[in-house]
């Protein structure tokens, strides 16, 4: 009986050891090489330099893609959260076949595979002539919505219903009850989404993948045209060192605002 | 907020979604109905030849099979190491879980394509395994690891291992203990224990991490084509493929078979794990 008590800890143990292991060396591994003095990776590295990150920033597609991306993450993370907001704060307190619905189609993104939605809206683009930046913007809002959505439908629905009704009977109009009521006790809600909606836009493939265009490319297509057609040249870790340093500010940032309980559990 | 000014709010969300998601998916649908043009996007004849020429293709169907022995291979092995390290991480004290947990979370977020390339830095000519088997004298030239199968496998699995690990932790933490005590104080082992209650209990974690590392499986193209190369291809890529060589219909009519087996396969995964009412307070 104790025997299998400790061979399931030692089971546990071991397999988080594993795990944790196959998880994050890839991405050290990353990190590491971006710093490489030489012009290939060596490990161990035989110095530390800078020369790959200043080497990102010298190249011009590197550089647009890197400015297009946070244009769009920025943009994208705004528009989606607007959006998902709204959504949350009308199915907050209905419930019904009607609010399931239009629930499951809000979050649907989440698990619809995502490269589907880019050929579907690549086709849609074509027959309409849609120009890339705006048609890249909207394909990056359908896939951060439902983040945005989901954090504020969960602090929306925390909210006691009767500090609303007697914000109105005290005379205030729906506007003036949602801005000076509702928004400061949903706000952490609302930023979280958003940080999380700025972070998926930021990282997004499958979609950008068929709406780049020539001179229009976000840094992760960059980083995979340029693995696909010139190999692994270290300024790819560079580039990819700064997207990791940037989630790990903005998953701290989260982290400050909501606490950690939170965000596990939105997920 | 119950007003018809309340009702608008929905207005702006369902617009988006009904635009922009929706109805260019139906637009798919529609045009993997229609049979190819050499000018247009699409013919005007309806036709359900380009789903009947994927299934007489044994090309295809190979790739089918591949894309489902592959995806098989990855639940399999993020199950298996994925459970008793969701099971690890519920046993923590909460404050420690949640650190834990949070450093699971955080590969989530970064880029597919960086962590991919991770792989390719691990696993290449001149990557880190490579150099460190010949530094050792274990090799006298670098194997062929990339572009295969296995590395897809391997690559894939370890990226989508923090879904499932998440998944099941979180079901595990809420189980209620008492359960589990209920059980021994009834006389049973810890290897009954964990059969007979913990596991049957866990079943809805387990089903939402099957479903998400099914689902993202089926979608990984830039994984897939960094860590497969151009011989170990599956059905995604051959979507991809089908776009850039402007064949739309038979495109389309690929995009939803894929999607068609992401349907099936969450529809057999909810029936085999029917998650359970698991109630309690919680670890």
């Amino acid at each position: 009986m104790n025997r299998a008590r400790v061979a399931g800890r030692t089971l546990r143990g071991s397999a988080t050891v594993i795990a944790t292991t196959l998880i994050l060396v890839p991405i050290a591994i990353v990190v590491v090489a971006a710093f490489s003095p030489e012009d290939y990776f060596e490990f161990p590295p035989p110095g530390l330099s800078g020369r790959w990150f200043v080497e990102f920033f010298r190249l011009e597609n590197m550089r647009s893609a890197f400015a297009l991306s946070v244009e769009l993450a920025l943009l994208a993370a705004t528009l989606s959260t607007v959006l998902g907001t709204l959504g949350a704060l009308f199915l907050a307190r209905r419930r019904g076949a009607v609010a399931a619905l239009l629930q499951g189609l809000f979050l649907a993104p989440l698990v619809f595979p995502t490269i589907i939605l880019g050929v579907a809206l690549l086709l849609l683009y074509k027959t309409l002539g849609m120009p890339v930046f705006p048609g890249l913007l909207l394909a990056h809002c359908i896939v951060a919505m439902p983040y945005g959505f989901r954090t504020v439908l969960a602090s929306a629905q925390a909210l006691d219903p009767a500090l609303e009704e007697a914000g109105q009977s005290l005379g205030a109009g729906p506007l003036r009850t949602f801005l000076l009521l509702t928004l400061p006790l949903i706000w952490q809600g609302v930023l979280s989404g958003w940080l999380f909606a700025f972070i998926v836009s930021f990282g997004e493939l499958n979609t950008a993948l068929f709406l780049t265009g020539p001179g229009v490319t976000t840094l992760p297509i960059e980083i995979f045209s340029y693995l696909q057609f010139q190999g692994s040249q270290l300024v790819i870790a560079a580039a990819s060192t700064l997207q990791i340093a940037l989630i790990v500010i903005l998953v701290t940032a989260i982290e400050r605002i909501v606490g950690i309980g939170r965000i596990i559990r939105a997920r | 907020m119950k007003s018809a000014w309340a009702s608008a709010l929905v207005v702006p969300p369902l617009a988006m979604t009904a635009l922009f998601f929706v109805a260019p998916v139906l637009y798919l649908f529609w045009v993997s109905l229609h049979e190819a043009s050499p000018s247009e996007l699409y013919g005007a004849a309806l036709t359900l030849q380009n789903y009947a020429a994927v299934f007489a293709d044994s090309f295809y169907v190979a790739i089918i099979r591949r894309t489902l022995a592959v995806a098989a291979v990855i639940l399999g092995l993020s199950l298996v190491i994925g459970y008793p390290v969701a099971y690890f991480v519920a046993l923590l004290p909460p404050r420690r879980r949640m650190l834990v947990l949070l450093l699971l979370l955080f590969p989530l977020m970064v880029s597919n394509v960086v962590r991919a390339y991770g792989w390719v830095a691990l696993l290449g000519r001149r990557g880190v395994v490579n150099t460190g088997l010949a530094s050792v004298g274990l090799i006298d030239a670098p194997l062929d690891l990339l572009y295969s199968t296995p590395a897809v496998v391997v690559g894939l699995m370890t990226i989508l291992l923090p879904y499932m690990i998440i998944s099941i932790a979180n079901a595990l933490a809420a189980l209620d203990t008492r359960y589990e005590e209920a059980a021994q104080a009834l006389g049973a082992g810890p290897v009954r224990t964990f059969l007979h209650v913990t596991l049957p209990l866990s079943t809805p974690g387990v089903a939402s991490g099957t479903l998400l590392v099914l689902l993202l499986t089926l979608s990984a193209y830039v994984t897939i084509t960094l860590l497969g190369g151009p011989r170990s291809k599956l059905l995604v890529s051959m979507i991809y493929d089908g776009v850039t060589a402007f064949q739309w219909p038979h495109a389309a009519a690929l995009a939803f078979i894929l999607l068609a087996l992401a349907l099936a396969l969450t529809m057999l995964v909810l029936a085999l794990l029917r998650p359970a009412r698991v109630q309690g307070t919680g670890r």
